[in-house]
């Protein structure tokens, strides 16, 4: 038996962003439509507890919630000396919208949220508050900022949203494609950001990972039919499907190929490799980015171990994937499946063709640990030493500094 | 329907540089093409005719002035449209237009308070 009080967490939890949207579509003011969300979520808990859990809860919320918003919108008025014009508030639209409408009204806010005027770190903030409908005390733990300059900076989104008047709508069919990628990115960074953290001392940090995949989810739930919705899902999934292996008791990160394989999630990797079957098929035309990279992590999942791993199918897709987006970093990924097929040298030669890298730690990492099976250890520990100089995280550095001390593969 | 200013902070020129008069025709295309939404706006005189005004001591009190415009930027405010828009999409859209935007300057929106009475 729950408690009132852990019921009304969840419906809040899963219903927060189709009431905000609803709430965004109904003021047309994002700031006052969450105070009067998280007034109405104040009030669930103090009349819930003694008065049970009502039927619809949702539909409950929402309504508390116009009120609150029509209150709001009275006192304003009442002080700016006017009359209020809020009562067609309560008389529009008064029964809870049906859920295709709240389906729009999510997919608007989805699209407010990640509009390319807004900072990434504003789009990432408020798609953390308003979509993952996380508080503004867990957006400030989730970004590792204080809750002050977490708040200031929804504030701040919220004020240009108003003041600037950032459409609340789903974009032409001619934007769609740029605005979704934009959309995409947004959720993609919070991903890395837990999956690979730029900052603190964790290797994964999985509160993120979990957020950036409900987010994923929610936007395949609202455009089915999008090859990029559903290529980032399953990447998102077919990289956290290897979460219990890839961090080692000390917090150390495991590189793939020490990864014990029967540790993965294979429900998630199932799911993950269900969706880039799906991605290929719907491009027939034009591969997607993100259903390409799936793809090569799909190959890792279907591999029984690392040493079994089709290496001609993983560089087959990393070509795939240059041809659409080409980026340092892919070129960095096709050079190391080419060291595995090849071996050290070949994979080194590669390596060093990818111009402009100089200064990412990364890239003198993957030199360090090809040098070192090449026997070259003096250059590999200057590689090393570089990589470290250029900040590679602690997580990425450990498992560099073992493999570096293990006999060359 | 919502208001913005179009500021254009662009090579700061003399109208005698040539440059200054091979710039005009694009502005008045973009004059023609946007008239239905302009609201006002100014072409500036170059940084070097600007003057910063400060008063020491509040109101009514000792009027000090600079040389020069306020921020010393390597472009200039060199003039701003007043443009009405449904929302930013659409101001988006048309700073888009004004030549600056893509003759190595760059157009900054911002959206205009509106007073009430």
């Amino acid at each position: 038996m729950t408690s009132p009080e852990d019921a009304v967490e969840r419906v809040v939890r899963e219903e927060f962003p189709r009431i905000l949207a609803t709430l965004v579509r109904v003021t047309g003011d994002v700031g006052l439509a969450e105070d009067s969300v998280q007034e109405a979520v104040v009030r669930a808990l103090t009349t819930w507890p003694r008065d049970g859990v009502p039927d619809e809860p949702r539909a409950w919320l929402t309504t508390v919630a116009r009120r609150c918003a029509v209150d709001r919108i009275r006192r304003e008025a009442h002080r700016d000396g006017k009359e209020a014009e809020a009562v067609w508030l309560l008389d529009s639209d008064p029964e809870p919208p049906p859920d295709s409408v709240v389906r729009d009204d999510l997919l608007r806010l989805v699209f407010t949220c990640c509009h390319p005027t807004l900072s990434p770190e504003a789009q990432v903030a408020l798609s953390l508050r308003t979509l993952c409908g996380l508080t503004t005390a867990e957006v400030a733990r989730a970004l590792l900022v204080p809750e002050a300059t977490a708040a200031k900076r929804l504030t701040r989104a919220k004020q240009k949203i108003a003041a600037a008047h950032i459409p609340y709508r789903v974009p032409s069919d001619a934007e769609l494609p740029d605005r979704l990628a934009g959309v995409l990115a947004t959720v993609y960074l919070v991903f890395n950001e837990g999956y690979a953290p730029s900052s603190g001392d964790a290797a994964v940090r999985q509160d993120l990972v979990d957020e950036a995949i409900r987010l994923g989810r929610l936007l395949l739930d609202l455009m089915p039919d999008e090859p990029g919705v559903i290529g980032l899902l399953a990447l998102m999934l077919l990289l956290d499907c290897r979460r219990a292996a890839r961090v080692a008791p000390d917090g150390s990160a495991v590189r793939l190929a020490d990864q014990v394989r029967h540790r993965w999630d294979p429900a998630e990797a199932r799911q993950g490799v269900a969706l880039v079957a799906e991605g290929v098929r719907r491009t027939p035309e034009r591969a997607d980015p993100y259903v390409v990279q799936a793809a090569i992590a799909g190959c890792h999942a279907l591999a029984p171990s690392y040493a079994e791993t089709d290496w001609d199918a993983v560089i087959a897709w990393y070509d795939v994937l240059l041809g659409v987006r080409d980026s340092p970093s892919a070129r960095l990924g096709r050079a190391s499946a080419v060291a595995e097929r090849d071996g050290a040298a070949a994979g080194l030669a590669e390596v060093d063709d990818i111009a402009g890298l100089e200064h990412h730690a990364w890239w003198h990492g993957a030199r360090a640990e090809l040098l070192h099976r090449l026997g070259r250890d003096d250059e590999a520990g200057i590689e090393r030493a570089a990589a470290e100089r250029l900040g590679l995280n602690a997580g990425a550095l450990a498992s560099l500094d073992s493999s570096l001390a293990a006999p060359p593969r | 329907m919502p208001q913005y200013a179009a500021l254009i902070w662009n090579a700061d020129l003399e109208p005698s540089d040539p440059a200054f008069a091979e710039m005009m025709p694009g502005y008045n295309a973009f004059g023609h093409e946007a008239e239905a939404v302009i609201r006002g706006g100014a072409a500036l005189y170059h940084n070097a005719t600007a003057t910063t005004v400060r008063v020491t001591g509040g109101k009514g009190g000792e009027v000090v002035t600079t040389d020069g415009p306020y921020a010393d930027t390597k472009e200039a405010l060199t003039g701003f449209y007043l443009i009405e828009a449904a929302d930013l999409d659409e101001a988006v859209g048309w700073a888009a237009k004004i030549p600056a935007a893509w003759d190595g300057g760059c157009i900054e929106v911002r959206p205009i308070i509106e007073f009430p009475g």
